[in-house]
């Protein structure tokens, strides 16, 4: 329990440091969105209206101390103000319409790239002299060393374009009602192939290569030995005594991925013109919508953090010696 | 002489490496009667773990047995199929690790360590298991509220104690003890040992004893062999073996433990390294170490003669 409290509050200061920087990072660049829109009125635009502008946005004077409490309440209180580039819709609305996406994306092909590259890779391990063992490692690393980019346009341009099996943009296809019906459903299903097949291809060699690894090391130990002596099933062997230890450097590599995942899916929701976190992310940018980019960095922030701590979590319950 | 339990006849098992073909153990052969304890002595590297691994079959790549056979109670241990090896695997004959600290699964509790293996060989339910993990804990001392605690809540003794009940889990004929006590200090060794005696006497198993203390196992064998660089090279029983050795390794083994009693005096090595099994010479393995070398050494290898009834040695000076 002293533990678990122990990492809250560690978790508790990185958010705060995360976010400081968060708040500190559009301040160090010159200009601000109305400066950019001014300079984009081309001079047709006097100070008193530019001010008006300002207020409407919610931005507020003062000194910079001033200006940090303000953030802060804004960021316990999540509200964020409006969007810039979709005013007057507040930047919480924009982030909340396209963050179940995200998540659905980056989360859905992390997970089965950990469960299909887990079991590969112990598997692989344990039969590492047999064709199995000496050609899928080897070739997973093959697929997944291609840059993203390039495995995705492949697929784009194969199941989409030539074969027209998979359709090449959107979530959903727009002439249905979102509901629960089987419709929308398959019609998600559909869409979430292309972009979270080619997450998983790209991702799974990774899981493959640390299971297989850990298991290495484990598999020398007496106690997988011993397993194999008391006359255990290969299965129980293998899955329980070898695995079960093999899975715990792993788990500290989900952590870390869940960061990746999500800054890998805003190319993928690029390329596939997916209605998530990372395409509004990129039109946030073009805009200089300062609001909103500071909205997706904190939701980052506080994915990566909560993903850490989940593994901590898991740790815990995996590694009995942890928790004393 | 009793029927015998195991019958190991001339097994050889090799290394291959990049390098080359090490012959670990080099046409062994030796009988374990019903309740009998064998001793195997020898320094590092002389084949005596990879015996003792290669009776179950426990030896892995690149180990491989070339040749010879494992005759356990009249079936051979190298022709079984997949499933008699695993039902034949500590039914018959279970292991006791050398280290007690790493031959315990770190995040499985002992109990279900105790229990798995009973479930996987007899047709009952973990519930039933348990009952029975817990009667053997209480033979080797522990109590039975112990089967919930993780192997890092007990300590080294203890350990090495859940180990020899593991080992005990179901009554096998054979166990096969590779240097049970060489992690321990030596009061608890002579506790565990004293168990062990015990043990026995109540189950009546036999033991196959590994270790390089000779002196521990001159108390607790029967019978000792003694190997070097693969070869069995000395066997006979305990006494004659401690006391009066034949082979010139043996009694440089045994001249190498100090003594208690009388003056102090520097202790008797045997000069020379192990010899190197991818590069061994021709003739006697140990002849560059060997104080008694003769000519013939250098030509012929020397095979295992009987010198009395039951006692064996291969030099050729005997």
């Amino acid at each position: 329990m002293s533990f678990l409290l122990r990492r809250l509050s560690f978790y508790f200061t990185a958010f705060l440091i995360a976010i400081s920087f968060n708040f500190m990072l559009p301040r160090m660049m010159p200009g601000d969105p109305i400066d950019a829109l001014f300079a984009a009125a081309q001079g047709k635009m006097d100070p008193a209206q530019m001010d008006a502008v300002r207020e409407m946005y919610g931005f507020v004077d003062g000194n910079v101390f001033e200006q940090y409490l303000s953030y802060m309440q804004s960021v316990f209180t999540l509200d964020l103000g409006p969007s810039v580039l979709m005013f007057p819709i507040d930047v919480t609305t924009v982030v909340g319409m396209s963050l179940p996406w995200t998540m659905f994306l980056a989360l859905g092909s992390l997970i089965v790239a950990l469960i299909l590259g887990v079991t590969i890779g112990t598997y692989s391990s344990y039969r590492r002299e047999g064709f199995f063992g000496q050609f899928v490692p080897p070739f997973l690393a093959f697929i997944s060393n291609f840059p993203y980019i390039v495995t995705a346009l492949l697929l784009f341009y194969f199941f989409g374009l030539q074969l027209e099996l998979l359709p090449l943009a959107y979530t959903y296809d727009p002439a249905i009602d979102p509901g629960f019906t089987l419709e929308f459903i398959g019609s998600v299903a559909k869409h979430a192939v292309l972009p979270m097949g080619s997450m998983i291809l790209v991702g799974i060699a990774t899981w493959v290569f640390n299971m297989r690894n850990a298991m290495i090391n484990v598999l020398g130990e007496d106690y997988v030995t011993m397993a194999e002596a008391k006359g255990l099933s290969s299965f129980r062997v293998m899955y329980r005594y070898a695995g079960r230890n093999a899975i715990l450097p792993v788990a500290t590599a989900i952590a870390m991925a869940i960061g990746f995942s999500f800054a890998g899916s805003i190319m993928t929701e690029v390329v596939f013109n997916y209605q998530g976190l990372g395409n509004i992310l990129l039109k946030g940018i073009m805009a200089r919508d300062y609001p909103l980019i500071q909205a997706i960095l904190l939701i980052l922030v506080s994915a990566v953090l909560t993903a850490n701590f989940v593994a901590d979590l898991l740790y815990v319950w995996l590694d009995p010696r942890i928790s004393k | 002489m009793k029927e015998a339990l195991l019958e190991i006849n001339n097994l050889c098992v090799d290394y291959v490496s990049a390098n080359g073909v090490a012959r670990a153990v080099n046409n062994v052969s030796l009988t374990i009667a019903p309740g009998e304890t064998l001793g195997i002595a020898g320094e590092s590297g002389c084949g005596k773990s990879t015996l003792a691994f290669a009776i179950t079959r426990l030896h892995k790549a690149p180990a491989l047995i070339s040749e010879g056979e494992i005759i356990y109670n009249g079936r051979d241990v190298l022709k079984m199929s997949d499933k008699e090896l695993r039902d034949f695997r500590w039914n018959d004959v279970s292991i006791v690790f050398q280290s007690a600290m790493n031959s315990l699964n770190p995040v499985i509790t002992i109990g279900e360590q105790l229990t798995d293996v009973i479930v996987a060989h007899k047709r009952i339910s973990f519930k039933q298991a348990a009952v029975k993990a817990k009667e053997l804990l209480g033979i080797v001392g522990i109590h039975g509220d112990r089967l919930k605690s993780f192997p890092h809540q007990l300590s080294g003794g203890m350990r090495q104690r859940v180990v020899i009940a593991i080992a005990l889990a179901l009554e096998p004929k054979l166990i096969i003890m590779d240097e049970p006590t060489t992690a321990l200090d030596v009061v608890v060794e002579r506790e565990i040992l004293n168990e062990l005696y015990d043990l026995k006497e109540k189950f009546g198993f036999s033991i196959l004893f590994i270790s390089h203390d000779l002196s521990l196992m001159g108390e607790i064998a029967d019978r000792i062999g003694v190997m070097y660089a693969g070869n069995l090279i000395e066997i006979g029983d305990a006494k004659t073996v401690f006391s009066k050795p034949s082979h010139p390794y043996t009694k440089g083994l045994i001249a190498s433990f100090p003594t208690i009693h009388g003056p102090k005096e520097r202790l008797y090595g045997i000069p020379g390294d192990p010899v190197n099994l991818l590069r061994l010479p021709t003739g006697c393995n140990f002849q560059d170490r060997c104080a008694d070398c003769m000519d013939i050494c250098k030509k012929e290898d020397p095979l295992l003669a009987e010198l009395n009834v039951d006692y064996h040695a291969a030099c050729h000076k005997l």
